[in-house]
């Protein structure tokens, strides 16, 4: 059987981020540990790409982060969505719908 | 008010940028250490098990760092006096009464350009020089493809935006 190893589309995991930062304000692990889950592991991502990702988006005022406790007692820097972050995230989540259906019709009918 | 200004010195200190950096992705290879420990593996198991499924440390603090830097309140205020320089040059070139006037607009102009170009290569030295970079992956992991869509027919990536 055929093997898939397919690269996703670029900015992607941004989008994974944002939405997962929706909920709730959460540290690196969680994020991904939350990603991992949601996606059932069908998504493989090396942990360690969140966080280049992180600080872009820190970086364009997405999302805002601060040290806290953690949930066991450790210094952690947790990350929460901004105005700026919720309006990126509804922004890209209509673009994915849109290339999404634009794919979908195409393979429809091809 | 000292807390402040201790927080003030402490942004500044590029150390300690790296040392949060550095805390921050060691707090994430803990706790997936701890999470292969309670799959029954070894403490040297868990290690590797943890930092093959993080990535390339160095190379992912060595961004985070470089990305920081732009952040830095010491190179915000460098562009903001590039840019007044700028500015301020192309203002002497136009209101310039003598020819000696509005070269030294000119210089002005050029140091500021060149210098935020040295400026731009040195924050991004990943975009001017590019390597192989590893730290950006995400990908379905080696299954059918058909495997990936759940019953709703969503896409792992949907799976998570509809939630």
């Amino acid at each position: 059987m055929a093997k898939t190893r397919t690269d996703l589309m670029q900015g992607t995991l941004e989008l994974l981020i944002l939405k997962t930062l929706a909920s709730d304000s959460m540290h690196g692990y969680g994020i991904a540990q939350r990603i991992h889950e949601v996606a059932d592991d069908l998504l493989k991502i090396e942990d360690g790409s969140l966080y280049p990702a992180l600080y872009r988006m820190e970086e364009r005022g997405w999302i805002s982060s601060e040290w806290d406790v953690s949930e066991n007692n450790r210094r952690a820097k947790f990350y929460k969505l901004t105005r700026a972050g919720r309006k990126q995230l509804a922004a890209e989540c209509a673009n994915w719908e849109r290339v999404s259906q634009a794919i979908t019709r195409i393979l429809q009918t091809a | 008010m000292k807390a402040t200004t201790g927080r003030l010195f402490n942004h500044l200190d590029r150390r300690e940028i790296e040392r949060d950096i550095g805390a921050e992705l060691q707090f994430h290879l803990d706790l997936l250490t701890q999470e292969y420990l309670q799959r029954s593996m070894s403490l040297e198991e868990a290690r590797d098990a943890a930092l093959k499924q993080f990535g390339n440390v160095e190379q992912i603090k060595d961004r985070c760092v470089e990305i920081s830097k732009r952040r830095h309140p010491l190179v915000m205020a460098l562009k903001c006096l590039l840019s007044i320089l700028f500015v301020t040059g192309a203002m002497v070139r136009i209101v310039g009464w003598d020819f000696h006037i509005s070269r030294c607009g000119d210089l002005l102009m050029a140091v500021s350009i060149l210098s935020w170009a040295l400026l731009c290569v040195r924050l991004n030295p990943s975009r001017f020089f590019p390597q192989h970079d590893t730290s950006f992956t995400l990908k379905l992991t080696d299954q059918d493809s058909f495997a990936v869509y759940d019953q709703k027919k969503r896409s792992p990536v949907e799976r998570v935006i509809s939630r």
